[in-house]
This record gives C-alpha cells, sequence and structure tokens, in this order.
C-alpha cells in the first residue's frame, strides 16, 4: 500500500472538504459546477486515489 | 515505570473523571438536540412541532456552550494546576464544593428547559442560549445560571489559592505556562462574567419573577454582550490550553515559545471584554461612534489568535523535524497523523482558521449589516466554538481520558475515522451556513423558507443547501456518538497498557527568556479594567439616561406562563426575604 491507511483516509477527508469548498469558490465567479458534476468528480478523484494506494507499490509511512 | 496522571494524583483524576462525566453527559443532549434541529429546519425530519423547536434550539445552546464546553474547561484547567504546580487543591472539599454548585445549577437550568417538553408542568425557558429580553424564561433558569456561573467563580478562587501556596513555597520563581494561561483566563472570565450576573440579578431575574414590570431589553441586550463575547473566550482558551500545551508533545516535540503563549494570554485578558458591542451593531439606542470604537478594539483580537497560529505550528514542526521530517512543506508528513489526539486537534485549529476569516466578517461593521441574524452566524460559531473548541476537546480526550484512568484508550483507529468525520461533517454543515446565510436565509427558525419567495444561491439552490445542512448534521451526530461510545469504552478497559507518561516536555524558549512583568497579573488586570471602562461607561450611561434603568415598559414575550404557582412561591420568599433585611 503506498499510503497508510489513516494517511489515506486524512488524504480523503481533505479532498471532500476540498471539493465542497471549491466548487462554493468557483459559484462565487459564476461558474456553477452541477451537484452531479460534483458528485462524479468526487467519486472518480477519491477512488482513482484508493485504487492508486492499493495498486501501487510503495514503502508507506513508517510513522 | 508508568507515569500518568492517575498514579501521581488519584485522588484529583478521579475528581476530574466525574467532571468530564458530567461534560459528556452535556453534550450528549446538545449533540441530539442538534441532529432534531438540522432535520426540522431543513424539513426531512420533523420530530417535534416547530414551536416546540425552540425548547430544542435553547437546550442544544445552553447544554452545549456552556455546560459540556465549561464543565470540560474546569474539567482541563483543573488538571493543567494540578500538574504543573504539582500539588493537590488547599482543601479537596472547596474543589468539589463548587463542582456540586455546578451541577446543582446545570440540573436547574435544565429542568426549567426540558420541562418546555411537558405541558403539564408549568415550566419553560424558550429564551435560546442568548437569555436577554424580551424573551422571558421561568426563575428557576435563572436561578441556575447564577450558580453555575458563581461555581465556576469559585472554581477560579480554588485555582489562585493553589497558586499561592504555591507562590508561598517557591518564591520568585515564574508561574508555570499551563498554571499561568488558568489564572489568565479566570481573570478575563471574573471581568466578564460581571455584566451577565448583573443583568440577571439586577434585571432578568426581578424581572421573570414579577418584582419589576418592566426592563430595559437595550441594558440587558448590552450587558449580556458584555459577557457574550468574552464567553467565546471562555470556551476557546482552555483548548489554546491543549493546543500550546499537548500539541506540541503530541507532534514529537517542545513548546517553541512560553514568552509568546503568555503574550496571547494577557493579550486575551485586556482585549476580550471591551467589544461585545459588535454584536449590537443592528441595535438602535448605541451610538455609531461607539460601534466604531468596539469595532476597532474587535480587530486587535486577531493578534493573539495569529500569535498562536504561528507559535503553535512551529512547534509542529519542530516535532515533525524531530522525528525526521524534513524540506519547506515535507515535514508535514512525519507528524503523527494516525493518532486521532495530534490529527483532532490539528484539524480544528485549521477550521479555526478559517472561521478567524467569517469573524472578520461578523466584525467588521459594514459588512455585519449583510450577514447579521443570517445562518452565516450559526455556520461561524460551528467552526469556532463547535470544531476549534469541541474538536479539540474530544481529541484531548484521548489523550487526557488514559491519563485519568490509567487504561489504554479503545479504538486508535475509529478515533481518527471519528475526527476524520467530525472534520468533514463540520465542513458540510457550516459551508451550506455561510452560503446560506450570505442570500439573507435567516437563522433562529424553526420555519427558514417563505411562501412567493425564492433565495438567489450562488452556486446550487436552497434544497441543496439543504441536503448539505443536514448530512453534516447527520455526521456530527454520528461523530459525537462515536467519541461517547470509545470514552466509554475507554472507562471500562481493564488494559493498562501502553499509556503515555504525563511529562509535558519543557519549552525551546522558556519564561526565563521574557520580562518578569508578564507575571504581574494584577498589572494586566488593572489595565484590562481600564479599557473595559472607557468602552462601557458612556454607552451604558446614554442607554440608562434615555431608556431609564427598567426601560420603557417593555413586558415579556410570552415564554412562560403566568401565575405559576412555584413563580409565586419564589417571588413571595424573595420579598420576605427583602423585606426582613430592610427591618
Amino acid at each position: 500500500m503506498r499510503l497508510t491507511l489513516p494517511r489515506l483516509l486524512l488524504v480523503i477527508a481533505f479532498l471532500i472538504v476540498i471539493l465542497v469548498e471549491f466548487r462554493t469558490v468557483l459559484g462565487f465567479f459564476d461558474i456553477a459546477v452541477p451537484f452531479t458534476t460534483a458528485v462524479i468528480v468526487g467519486v472518480v478523484v477519491i477512488g482513482a486515489l484508493v485504487l492508486w494506494s492499493l495498486l501501487s507499490s510503495g514503502e508507506g509511512s513508517n510513522e | 515505570m508508568r507515569n500518568t496522571f492517575v498514579d501521581a494524583y488519584p485522588d484529583q483524576a478521579r475528581f476530574i473523571r466525574r467532571v468530564f462525566a458530567t461534560s459528556f453527559t452535556a453534550f450528549a443532549v446538545g449533540a441530539f438536540f442538534g441532529l432534531i434541529q438540522a432535520l426540522h429546519r431543513t424539513d426531512i425530519l420533523r420530530v417535534v412541532e416547530s414551536p416546540t423547536y425552540y425548547t430544542v434550539l435553547t437546550g442544544h445552546g445552553v447544554f452545549l456552550v456552556l455546560s459540556f464546553t465549561i464543565f470540560f474547561l474546569v474539567g482541563v484547567y483543573q488538571w493543567a494546576v494540578t500538574d504543573s504546580l504539582e500539588r493537590r487543591p488547599v482543601d479537596m472539599r472547596f474543589t468539589w464544593g463548587w463542582y456540586g454548585l455546578m451541577v446543582l445549577g446545570t440540573l436547574l437550568a435544565a429542568f426549567a428547559i426540558l420541562a418546555g417538553f411537558v405541558e403539564s408542568i408549568d415550566v419553560s425557558a424558550n429564551t435560546l442560549f442568548t437569555f436577554y429580553a424580551p424573551l422571558q424564561g421561568h426563575p428557576i433558569f435563572y436561578v441556575g445560571l447564577v450558580l453555575f456561573v458563581v461555581g465556576t467563580w469559585l472554581a477560579g478562587a480554588d485555582w489562585f489559592r493553589s497558586w499561592l501556596a504555591w507562590k508561598g513555597e517557591h518564591p520568585g520563581e515564574r508561574i508555570p505556562l499551563p498554571t499561568f494561561m488558568v489564572l489568565t483566563t479566570m481573570i478575563m472570565w471574573y471581568i466578564s462574567s460581571i455584566g451577565v450576573a448583573v443583568a440577571i440579578l439586577a434585571f432578568i431575574l426581578p424581572w421573570s419573577l414579577g418584582i419589576v414590570d418592566s426592563i430595559n431589553p437595550t441594558l440587558t441586550r448590552t450587558l449580556f454582550w458584555y459577557f457574550g463575547h468574552p464567553v467565546v473566550y471562555f470556551w476557546l482558551l482552555p483548548a489554546y490550553l491543549l493546543w500550546y500545551i499537548l500539541l506540541p508533545k503530541l507532534s514529537g516535540g517542545r513548546l517553541f515559545s512560553d514568552p509568546l503563549a503568555r503574550v496571547v494570554f494577557i493579550l486575551f485578558i485586556l482585549l476580550s471584554t471591551p467589544v461585545g458591542i459588535h454584536h449590537q451593531y443592528l441595535d438602535p439606542g448605541i451610538a455609531e461612534g461607539f460601534k466604531f470604537i468596539v469595532m476597532t478594539n474587535t480587530m486587535f483580537l486577531l493578534l493573539p489568535s495569529f500569535l498562536t497560529a504561528f507559535t503553535v505550528v512551529a512547534s509542529m514542526e519542530h516535532g515533525a523535524r524531530q522525528r525526521g521530517g524534513t524540506g519547506y512543506v515535507g515535514w508535514l508528513r512525519a507528524l503523527p497523523w494516525r493518532e486521532p489526539a495530534f490529527t483532532g486537534m490539528a484539524l480544528a485549529g485549521l477550521v479555526f482558521a478559517f472561521g478567524g476569516f467569517t469573524g472578520i466578517v461578523n466584525a467588521g461593521m459594514n459588512i455585519n449589516y449583510l450577514v447579521h441574524n443570517s445562518l452565516w452566524v450559526p455556520g461561524h460559531i460551528h467552526t469556532q466554538v463547535g470544531t476549534a473548541s469541541a474538536l479539540t476537546f474530544m481529541a484531548g480526550s484521548y489523550w487526557l481520558v488514559p491519563q485519568l484512568t490509567g487504561n489504554r484508550l479503545v479504538g486508535r483507529s475509529i478515533g481518527l475515522v471519528q475526527v476524520l468525520l467530525w472534520f468533514i461533517g463540520i465542513v458540510f454543515m457550516t459551508n451550506s451556513m455561510y452560503r446560506g446565510g450570505l442570500v439573507g436565509i435567516p437563522r433562529r427558525t424553526a420555519e427558514p423558507q417563505y411562501e412567493g419567495f425564492q433565495y438567489e444561491v450562488a452556486a446550487g439552490s436552497v434544497g441543496e443547501l439543504n441536503a448539505q445542512l443536514a448530512i453534516g448534521g447527520i455526521l456530527l451526530f454520528i461523530s459525537a456518538m462515536l467519541f461517547l461510545a470509545l470514552m466509554l469504552l475507554t472507562l471500562f478497559n481493564r488494559d493498562s497498557e501502553p499509556v503515555d507518561n504525563r511529562t509535558i516536555p519543557a519549552p525551546l524558549s522558556g519564561p526565563e527568556d521574557s520580562p518578569a512583568v508578564l507575571d504581574n497579573l494584577k498589572l494586566w488586570a488593572a489595565i484590562a479594567a481600564v479599557l473595559v471602562l472607557l468602552a462601557y461607561t458612556i454607552p451604558l450611561a446614554s442607554i440608562v439616561t434615555r431608556g431609564g434603568l427598567f426601560g420603557p415598559d417593555i413586558g415579556p414575550f410570552p415564554v412562560t406562563i403566568e401565575g405559576s404557582g412555584s413563580i409565586e412561591l419564589v417571588r413571595m420568599g424573595l420579598e420576605f426575604a427583602l423585606e426582613t433585611v430592610s427591618r
């Protein structure tokens, strides 16, 4: 596993938060990201992260 | 050899466990009420009628921002004083006494609030946490609040007594930093809680008892907010204490600067109180000039927050580098992210920064008008007390409760999930609240929608904001329950290894690097008193001159039942006591 489970959870949490806040920021610049698009982007990005973490080899954390 | 707090001070650990149990009980009830509110407001699930929503709202506010936070504060401060002075209180009976008084006050206030659910009991206090006129609650509610606050005053006296006893045994020594933080917090609290004491004892309680017929709402609101802003720091400063004392240790390092920490707490003594009028920018009856002065004072409060951000992050970086971290930002990877105590506090600090930015909006006289009384304000308070304080308290408990019980923390990984859930939940909920507030969705209402009118949301729709708020509320509730379950399991865990030792490493820059005047508490208290007089004397004189002490005949908003037998009984008792004294 490329990332340890705690780090993976942490990164997922940050990704969700960034997604929610970034969509708001775009809204203030009149760039409307539909709710379903945001959900799909979130699922794809987090899914890719999980796959990358599970499938790629790495030393992971020594913490 | 194991060296935990409970090994060194078993009686103190027992006391603090009791205090934390009280705090967490209030947390459970308040969190449940929060869930009801989130689902009710968004019209997803309504288990109470809309008029009862205000009983729930009052309970949510009082149980969380008064009971949960302040009981946790007295528990942490008892730990901090005992551990840093390395001595027990002068008289443990006194310590149990103030705790008992706080519990009694809480029970009375809780009874008055919860009785609002029961029609057959003619007692209620749907006054919200900001219990000022014209909303009127049952006298029992106010008596409970008074006892609770007096309990905190006595707690402070207990800690000052411990310090004075220690000082006698250690002449010429600097005050240990944790005790310094406790004492400065309490000075701030003494100065600020005078406002609410006067508001309740001189005006609101006699009014609710029917001893006086009228009240001056502007006066009682001003007295409330005299206390109402510093109380925010009363919730926040125990979190600061944990960030300064515990977070560097958990990071693997030491506090960057003891002197900077002292300066920060002194700034809170000086600046916390003469700022309350910034909650009243839209109140008529207070001249704009005074509001402008208060805005300026408020902006100065950013300084201790910035100093804290610098000192705490520098301490974390030091810890990370001790753990092998390198690079400009690469050191972040070396931090102990798998520890819920560390991660929770670090995330709480991050959310606090965002809350600080939104606080600047609240504090600015012109842009405050945009968000005043809108859903923005609960968004702000949930990032601050609801996360900076609450998440820090929960995270801190993951380290403190094993110290107090000698039991290994149960479910460390679940603890990590718990703090991350809180982080996600609060972002979902407060993002929705901020966005809703910006388009004018009101707060403090069970029915935020109006017929024939649509809010112009910058992105998405009101329905989507509601869904986001409800999801956030549900995640927060699940997170709260997970936390309480882990605490309960840890309490009864028979496994006592491994538990961290209680030693707090010495700061990189110690008290010897700062001038001794920082420890002159009398001086800072005197300057704070002068600042309060400058900020409040003329506005209060102006309010009283115009409206009178007991106001222009303002009657109560009907949230209490007239002619209640218990009110009559209390009133007769007080009148008899007054007559006796006047003879």
